[in-house]
């Protein structure tokens, strides 16, 4: 006989799988109505998502490969099958492995084929009902691409006997290969494994039979494979689970001996041949072997003293605790997400939330940090799509476990007469001119999942649809999707639309070709709320989370509109357009000069402001920035009532105000201050006081929407028109005497106290600046009519600005020396300006009023080289000095 | 057996060229809605603009214009327009989205989808009349130059996915069933092979089983009408290698298609030359019976650079030209955001260096 080598059997499930030499394919038998009766209820009682856990049980038990078998006369067998694979389609730990499609019933068979994407094992064919039956069967098999298991059976019955086993094989093993092309190798033969130790005498060699007609197969029929229904062999000792596994151990040792492949057996049930009681495998072998007459009593006798001894249950079968049971609950809730496991997701869920007090603290906790290695694990290409969806259901799972906590916290809180918000809702859509939305609709189960409603309008949606809709169902956020490159240009579209029809929800973007960038510069720009790309579906539910939470929202907001305006500002750096500055100065901002928009100063000239009230100015404190300086994200005072900053900012707020109030009863510092009103025309891009002093400013080069570029001279008017007008500077300090309280705070080594003291020194600066802003404005004229309150000052609903210089609309920081030597702010509040134009001491503040209508804030951006020749020649520097100071505005690389 | 195909007898001298895309091309002749609707369309509901399939109808002139350049370029095998020729991906276009009323796509949406004989006939008039085109300028070009040039009767992947269900609360469902994929899938096949094409080219696959669908569809008219094609196979796969939607790993995805004996397999699409590469290794390292095929996308998507994607003509030859020293292929071309200048310079790059040997006699003619 010529030495071939044998060519494995190949299969896959997501996975590939390939048999190695030598190694027994073990194939998982809990998941066969017929071997378990168990799965057999579950799936009567149409309890699917049990069924599918004892699948998944399978296969973290070892089986390489599940069998599954409808058969059973009250279940449908088709609807069943398909359902029950379609179910494990989406559990991605479980369709990593192949399948065998187990029926007697051949349109059974098929309708399971069509549920598979790999190559999977039909279980069975046979000559039993012919040969035209049996090839047209094997070629439909083969149209699927799938491995077949031949059972010895023929026209006259199944093969019990060796010589019986070996010619049916035989014959249809010719079938197979030489008529319908079938691959040797994905042929499995099943030559019966028939039960022994019945008490029938022509019962004793079955399993002798079965290992030496496999030791034929194997020798005489290339490439073929032997495989078999192991728990058959040993069903006389049922109830015996003891003797069982013995026996399969042993049969299965000959067997595989003999060349057997691979066996239907419960993966979870099989002792290890060298550990079987010495004396058990001696009586097990004699049955198995047929090497005694009485081989079956003495094994039977046996059997029973073990089972009075009540040793008869499973070894194997005591309950291994898994490790990942051990780590802390916020482990095991990650790991319950990464790996798609809901066994325990209630105990677990339930766990973190005892532990963390609040239902909705273990969603954006430990669930919502487990959803992000997920997203990162997808990122990485460690985890694929079906596996985040099977996360994003187990998240689900947890959520629903919450939610009634969360409706009885939301009735609590209604009943105490306080707002609730109600579940986020979701309009998805693809947009107009693009059918694909698979990807889409995974978005939507994931966040689905999440609990939030998501109302999916489908594809080709024109954007009128989808912003009715919107408006309809009164959506939290709206989100598209496209696949191709001209859907960019329809979700700009939906961007403007909603920008003209006022929304004020936050847009996602998703897709093969959308790209953050894109987003940021070209769809962003549009709308002036946050418009976010979401990279994938993993990151559908960080995303929303974060935009409709009440807690991080302004937080994640805030950031993403700086990661985005950096996005922007690096793809514009290099290319970014720049027009020359003649160009752009006629493109300045476009003010109808009128003589009543002028203000008219009750005064010209400096004022000083010698020892401000304190106590004027504390209410005139903006909370919120203090809290930014303690590292604590939120708005006030909303951000007291944080789930997690909550505490400590109360506490922060309360040391801050009690510090705040000795400041001020004991005077600590003395808040000090110096501005001027002053007659003055724009020339140009400065404005030139009428003592003839000049202040210089920049502009706009880079070409923006509306094509206006901008300089803070716009809004005075040009001397060309004739008109008288006005602007003003300020010097303000509440540092005067803060220096000696830190250091007396720092050397009784009280570091929180001597930073409380700087950060409400810091406020009171703040405070003083706005409060003389008022002033300014009663002076010009217009602000006596404003009555706002303070708070609605701290959020600048009034007319004019103060920029800074330094600050992006006048980022020269050397402007500050004009406004010291104009005002004489060091002589007058013993502010001084170091070399690099820094105050001292620190909580000051400097600045330049406008009180134009128009006049708001802007950033000069990048600047070309024209105008910073020009800038240097007006400040009498040279172009290097310049480019020095303007460093981070230069739009070109300097020579 | 009818003897060695002409295209596996070229595969065994050199490595076959097979053309850019077909989409991304259109969009560089400016068309707009008015063009591609025609008189035929012009009443249209939806926006037919990205249902490019149609062109082959109503502006052939173009249609075939890309096929001529690209056979030009040096191209060996075109495809046919056939992307979304099917009823199923025909009916996005055409018919209200249930959706949209706030119901679902399910079983029952596509079987009307399949018994509309507007669409039906539509499909087969796509694949019919673009596979003639194709043919007819594979061989007015291969009698102008003496060199054979082949027609790939292009089957996509569908708008629908038999692997992925769209509701949250059940995982088993399914928009459409398998047997509604394969009538869908046969009746394109049928209308490709009435239009004269060489071989049948399921490509695209994000789903394995919906490539399952059209594999098996293509055995059974083959059974059925007496006849055999050379049938190739091509996969998306994303950073792990795995079919975008399904999750099959590329090992995986061979077992499951071996049995099809194709005369090519491969990988295209998806995310470009460099991020295949380790997967198409792979799969030249398995399948072992079979030719093998890349046709990448011109890099990674990017809306932001002229031609929509990140690389132009050379970095494409360059990669090509790489896959072919490394002795990866026997098909070398490109998928979206590939021009025919593209082809030119992957046809320029991989002249001359020798293709992948595979085993022969295992290859059905």
């Amino acid at each position: 006989m010529s030495v071939v080598e044998t060519k494995p059997l190949r299969l896959s499930g997501s996975q590939p799988f390939t048999q190695q030499p030598g190694v027994y394919l073990m194939i998982g038998e809990r998941t066969n109505v017929a071997g378990s009766p168990k799965f057999a209820k579950l799936i009567k009682e149409g309890k699917y998502e049990e069924a599918v856990s004892v699948a998944r049980q399978q296969v973290e038990n070892g089986a390489n490969v599940i069998d599954i078998c409808m058969d059973e006369g009250m279940i449908d067998g088709v609807a069943a099958m398909t359902r029950f694979l379609q179910l494990l389609a989406s559990e991605p730990e479980v369709a990593k492995v192949p399948f065998m499609v187990d029926s007697s019933k051949w349109e059974v068979i098929e309708s399971g084929l069509k549920c598979l994407q790999g190559k999977g094992i039909v279980n069975s064919i046979s000559l039993k009902e012919g040969e035209e039956k049996f090839l047209a069967n094997a070629r439909t098999v083969l149209k699927y691409g799938a491995a077949v298991v031949v059972m010895a059976f023929d026209e006259q019955g199944q093969a019990a006997t060796y010589e019986d086993k070996i010619r049916i094989c035989e014959r249809a093993y010719r079938l197979l290969v030489d008529v319908v092309g079938f691959p040797p190798e994905d042929i499995i033969f099943d030559p019966n494994i028939l039960t022994v130790a019945t008490g029938m005498e022509e019962h004793n060699n079955y399993a002798v039979d079965f290992i030496e007609a496999t030791r034929w197969i194997k020798q005489n029929l290339p490439h073929a494979k032997v495989s078999g229904g192991v728990s058959n062999i040993s069903f006389s000792f049922r109830g015996n689970n003891k003797v069982r596994e013995a026996m399969h151990s042993a049969f299965l040792y000959y067997a595989i001996g003999a060349g057997m492949d691979m066996g239907i057996v419960n993966a979870g049930m099989l002792e290890v041949y060298e550990e079987i009681e010495p004396e058990l495998k001696v009586l097990v072998e004699d049955v198995l072997l047929n090497r005694r007459e009485d081989a079956t009593e003495r094994l039977v006798e046996f059997g029973e003293a073990l089972k009075a001894a009540g040793a008869g249950t499973s070894a194997a079968e005591e309950k291994k605790i898994e490790a990942w049971r051990e780590g802390t609950v916020e482990e095991r809730l990650s790991h319950a997400l990464v790996k798609g496991i809901d066994t325990y997701i209630d105990i677990d869920t339930e766990e973190a939330r005892a532990k963390l007090g609040r239902p909705l603290l273990v969603i954006e906790g430990p669930l919502m940090a487990g959803m992000s290695v997920v997203g990162d694990l997808f990122g990485a290409g460690k985890m694929f799509l079906p596996q985040v969806v099977k996360s994003a259901r187990v998240m689900k799972k947890a959520v629903a476990y919450l939610t009634p906590f969360m409706e009885a916290e939301k009735a609590a809180l209604a009943a105490a007469g306080v707002e609730v918000k109600a579940q986020g809702k979701i309009v998805l859509a693809t947009v107009k001119g693009d059918v694909h939305d698979i990807g889409k609709n995974i978005v939507g189960v994931v966040l689905a999942c999440n609990n939030y409603e998501v109302i999916d309008m489908g594809v080709m949606v024109p954007a009128e649809k989808i912003l009715d809709r919107a408006k309809e169902v009164k959506a939290d956020i709206i989100g598209l999707s496209g696949l191709i490159t001209p859907s960019l240009d329809e979700m700009v579209h939906v961007a403007r639309e909603m920008e003209r029809q006022g929304f004020k929800v936050p847009l996602l973007i998703g897709g093969a070709t959308t790209s953050r960038a894109h987003t940021a510069i070209k769809i962003a720009p549009h709308y002036s709320q946050p418009v976010v790309h979401v990279l994938d579906a993993s990151r559908a539910v960080p995303v929303t989370t974060a935009l409709l939470s009440e807690e991080s929202s302004e937080e994640f907001k805030s950031k993403h509109a700086a990661e985005y305006e950096a996005v922007r500002q690096q793809h514009s750096a290099p290319q970014q357009k720049l027009v020359p500055i003649e160009q752009a100065r006629k493109l300045r901002t476009p003010i109808a000069w009128r003589e009543e928009d002028l203000a008219k100063p009750s005064f010209t000239g400096v004022r000083v402001l010698e020892d401000f009230s304190l106590t004027e100015l504390a209410e005139y404190i903006d909370w919120s920035p203090f809290f930014h300086a303690w590292g604590l994200r939120g708005l006030y005072p909303r951000i007291l009532d944080d789930e997690k900053q909550g505490a400590e900012a109360r506490k922060l707020l309360a040391d801050g105000k009690a510090m705040l109030e000795r400041m001020v009863r004991e005077k600590w510092v003395t808040a000090r201050g110096v501005y001027g009103l002053f007659e003055a025309n724009a020339v140009g891009d400065d404005v030139v006081l009428a003592d003839g002093t000049v202040l210089h400013f920049l502009r706009q080069q880079a070409v923006r929407e509306g094509d206006v570029c901008r300089s803070l001279s716009d809004y005075i008017a040009p001397k060309e028109t004739g008109l008288k007008d006005s602007i003003g500077m300020f010097t303000v300090t509440s540092g005067i005497g803060l220096k000696e309280i830190v250091e007396r705070f720092r050397a009784e080594h009280d570091d929180y106290s001597a930073i409380m003291a700087e950060a409400i020194a810091d406020r009171l600066a703040e405070a003083f600046a706005e409060r003389l802003h008022k002033q300014v404005r009663d002076d010009w004229g217009f602000g006596l009519t404003e009555n706002l309150t303070p708070e609605e000052l701290i959020r600048e609903g009034y007319r004019g600005i103060r920029p800074a210089p330094g600050y992006p609309a006048c980022p020269d920081h050397t402007e500050k020396g004009t406004i010291w030597r104009v005002l004489d702010v060091e002589a007058q509040t013993g502010i001084v300006l170091t070399e690099s134009f820094a105050m001292w001491p620190g909580s000051s503040i400097s600045g330049i009023y406008f009180g134009h209508p128009e006049a708001r804030y802007l950033a000069v951006g990048k600047m070309d080289r024209d105008q910073i020749a020009e800038y240097a020649e007006r400040k009498g520097w040279t172009l290097e000095e310049a480019e020095r100071w303007l460093g981070p505005n230069l739009g070109y690389e300097p020579a | 057996m009818q003897g060695i195909h002409p295209l596996r007898k070229l595969m065994d001298e050199r490595i076959a060229i097979i053309d850019g895309a077909m989409g991304t091309t259109i969009r560089t002749y400016g068309m707009t809605e008015k063009d591609i609707r025609g008189d035929r369309w012009a009443d249209a509901d939806k926006d037919m603009l990205n249902n490019g399939d149609l062109f082959s109808i109503t502006q052939p002139k173009m249609i075939c214009d890309i096929h001529r350049r690209f056979l030009e370029a040096g191209a060996d095998i075109i495809e046919t327009n056939t992307f979304g020729a099917t009823s199923i991906s025909q009916s996005e276009f055409f018919v209200e989205d249930p959706r949209e009323r706030g119901e679902r796509k399910d079983p029952a949406f596509y079987q009307s989808v399949l018994e509309n004989p507007m669409l039906r006939d539509l499909a087969w008039e796509i694949n019919e009349t673009s596979a003639r085109q194709c043919r007819e300028w594979a061989d007015r070009v291969a009698n102008d130059t003496g060199v054979q040039r082949f027609v790939a009767g292009a089957i996509g992947p569908l708008t629908v996915s038999l692997s992925n269900s769209p509701d949250a609360d059940d995982p088993g469902f399914r928009v459409v069933t398998f047997d509604q994929v394969l009538v869908a899938y046969k009746e394109q096949t049928r209308a490709l092979i009435a239009g004269g094409v060489d071989t049948l080219l399921v490509e695209t696959i994000f789903d394995s089983l919906n490539a399952k669908a059209a594999l098996v569809a293509i055995r059974e008219v083959f059974d059925e009408d007496g006849l055999e094609l050379p049938v190739q196979i091509s996969a998306a796969v994303g950073r792990g290698g795995e079919t975008l939607i399904s999750a099959q790993t590329t090992e995986a995805f061979w077992n499951a298609v071996a049995h099809v004996k194709p005369l090519s397999v491969g990988l295209n699409c998806s995310l470009g030359p460099d991020l295949m590469f380790p997967f198409l290794t792979e799969l030249s390292g398995k399948a072992k019976t079979s030719a093998v095929s890349a046709y990448p996308n011109a890099g990674l998507p990017n809306p932001l650079s002229e031609t929509g994607f990140d690389l132009g003509p050379e970095d494409m030859g360059r990669f090509l030209g790489g896959f072919a020293q490394d002795g990866l292929i026997n098909i070398a071309g490109g998928c979206c955001g590939n021009t025919p200048e593209h082809i030119a310079a992957i046809a320029k790059a991989v002249r001359g260096v020798a293709p992948r040997s595979f085993d022969r006699e295992l290859v059905k003619a």
